[in-house]
């Protein structure tokens, strides 16, 4: 590492290290129903890894959570590349992809609950309905923004529709559609714990709820230090993948 | 038309709204009114065929809206939730907005701050309700609170790229008419990433919304969300699908709310590309 290197992180690592001491005086400062200090953190975040319960619920999240941003990611990209081929069938669903993007999703959750019931079925079409809107949304805006003219010249050529979608269309629309899959990461996972919170409990939702039931402050922040750096991989993942394929775009 | 921005340093960043719409609304008219006609249709049909009678379809929604519209309970619910969304917001505007400016001028507040908001930022909101319903109870702050940890991250990420994005010439020009720093910060700064700052509202104001709604889920206190949880377990599905509707509104006319502000009061303001 370059000296460079060090001086511009520097700042960082010192910040993260004055929030970690913070958090540990505010810990011993404070009464232990309200606030456990990082070192109590680790030390029940251990437990819970050596008790073999967490490494359960992680794996039960993560199926969720898989299952359900597949499905959205099957779904929702074919369909928006339909939608913006087909203009007049665009032009009519449009408006309503809109309105159900801007819809806070988890007000569906009640009805869900009492249709569906508490399997895993209903868990997955949460996650699905969190993570289809932001695939289905980039992906519409990136077919339609491809260049009329390399359309017709596919079909001057006499490409056929299969291929022009698979020389053409795919090609051009994937960056957009990795700014979905982005925004999708992010969502499925809130959807996730939505779900495990307001379905059956299960999974890390499961894991943190019973801590707090149980007045385990410290359990609750060893379950939100987990779920954080989850989310942060997760996001960091998303970044990686858009970045990936942002060359692509002209 | 948003959020396409590629390569944007954060997830939460949304480019600010596009300032014009395709010119195609006119002739758009009758396809999405045919459209529409056809989602309610099959979902009427869908329901009537299959669905037990307590599901919410079309025809009895739309017999159910004057009738919870007029109800005394719904409308101090729905007063109680936006009362808590305004508060939140306020809050958040004003604090995400200072947090922001101070990011985006100062590199090494920038460098400081950071992590933590990409951490918080990346951290599914809803899972600080346990912990705040164990620090406020099961209170309205445990709501506020929520409201404002879900919402602050979207305004002080576009504030802080907002800030950043100033022109430099503006800055060097009043430096050399001795303007003082603070003026330049109010002068320059704030009004030159408003655009952002609009953007970063409208995603605010969306997450604020639905971070009220899960918290009243989780809390089980009265508000919007709870009328919806609450209606949908008695199986008044109809009444409570009028609350998700009006949600749903609240969501979209922020939208608009926010495109028709940045073209009206910032016609100078057009997005790159």
């Amino acid at each position: 590492m370059t000296t460079t290197a060090i001086r511009r992180n520097a700042p960082v690592w010192l910040s993260v290290f004055a929030g970690i001491a913070l958090w540990e005086i505010a810990g011993r400062l404070t009464s232990a129903a309200f606030m456990v200090p990082f070192s109590e953190t680790l030390v029940r975040l251990w437990q819970l890894i050596t008790r073999g319960e967490f490494l359960v619920q992680l794996f039960d999240s993560a199926e969720l959570f898989l299952t359900g941003f597949v499905l959205a990611l099957i779904v929702g990209a074919p369909l928006g590349m339909l939608l913006a081929r087909v203009r007049l069938l665009r032009i009519g669903i449009e408006p309503y992809i809109m309105t159900l993007y801007a819809t806070p999703m988890v007000a569906l959750i009640p009805f869900i609950l009492s249709m569906m019931g508490f399997g895993f079925a209903p868990k997955v079409l949460v996650v699905f309905l969190f993570a289809v809107f932001p695939v289905l949304y980039n992906t519409v805006e990136g077919a339609r923004s491809i260049k009329p003219e390399l359309i017709e010249v596919a079909k001057s050529y006499r490409s056929s529709e299969w291929s022009l979608w698979r020389e053409v269309m795919l090609p051009y629309t994937l960056p957009y559609m990795m700014t979905g899959v982005r925004q999708a990461i992010g969502r499925a996972l809130v959807g996730m714990i939505a779900a495990e919170f307001f379905l059956s409990a299960t999974g890390l939702g499961q894991l943190i709820m019973g801590a707090s039931q149980d007045f385990d402050t410290a359990g609750v922040f060893a379950s939100i230090l987990v779920i954080g750096l989850i989310g942060v991989g997760l996001t960091r993942l998303g970044l990686v993948i858009e970045q990936h394929f942002a060359h692509w775009r002209q | 038309m948003t959020e396409t921005s590629i390569g944007a340093p954060s997830a939460v960043v949304a480019a600010p709204p596009a300032t014009a719409r395709p010119a195609a609304l006119s002739g758009s008219f009758v396809p999405r009114l045919l459209t529409g006609l056809v989602i309610l249709l099959s979902w009427e049909i869908v329901v009537r065929a299959v669905a037990p009678a307590y599901v919410a379809k079309p025809s009895t929604v739309v017999l159910a809206i004057p009738r919870v519209m007029t109800d005394p309970e719904f409308l101090r619910a729905l007063g109680a939730t936006l009362a808590a969304v305004a508060e939140g917001l306020a809050i958040t505007i004003v604090a995400g907005t200072a947090i922001g400016l101070l990011m985006g001028r100062s590199p090494i507040v920038d460098r400081m701050i950071r992590v933590y908001v990409n951490g918080f930022n990346a951290l599914p909101m809803i899972i600080v309700l346990p912990l705040f319903s164990l620090w406020f109870g099961y209170s309205g702050a445990a709501r506020i609170g929520t409201i404002i940890f879900a919402a602050i991250f979207a305004i002080t990420m576009n504030v802080a790229d907002g800030a950043r994005s100033v022109p430099r010439e503006y800055l060097e020009v009043a430096r050399s008419f001795r303007s003082g720093r603070w003026r330049m910060l109010t002068d320059i700064v704030l009004p030159a990433s408003m655009p952002y700052l609009l953007a970063g509202f409208r995603l605010a104001a969306g997450r604020a919304l639905i971070g009220a709604v899960v918290a009243e889920f989780f809390l089980s206190i009265g508000g919007l969300g709870y009328y919806i949880l609450y209606n949908s377990r008695a199986y008044h599905h109809n009444e409570a699908f009028v609350g998700v509707l009006l949600l749903a509104a609240f969501g979209v006319s922020f939208e608009l709310l926010v495109n028709w502000c940045t073209r009206h009061f910032m016609p100078w303001y057009r997005r790159g590309a």
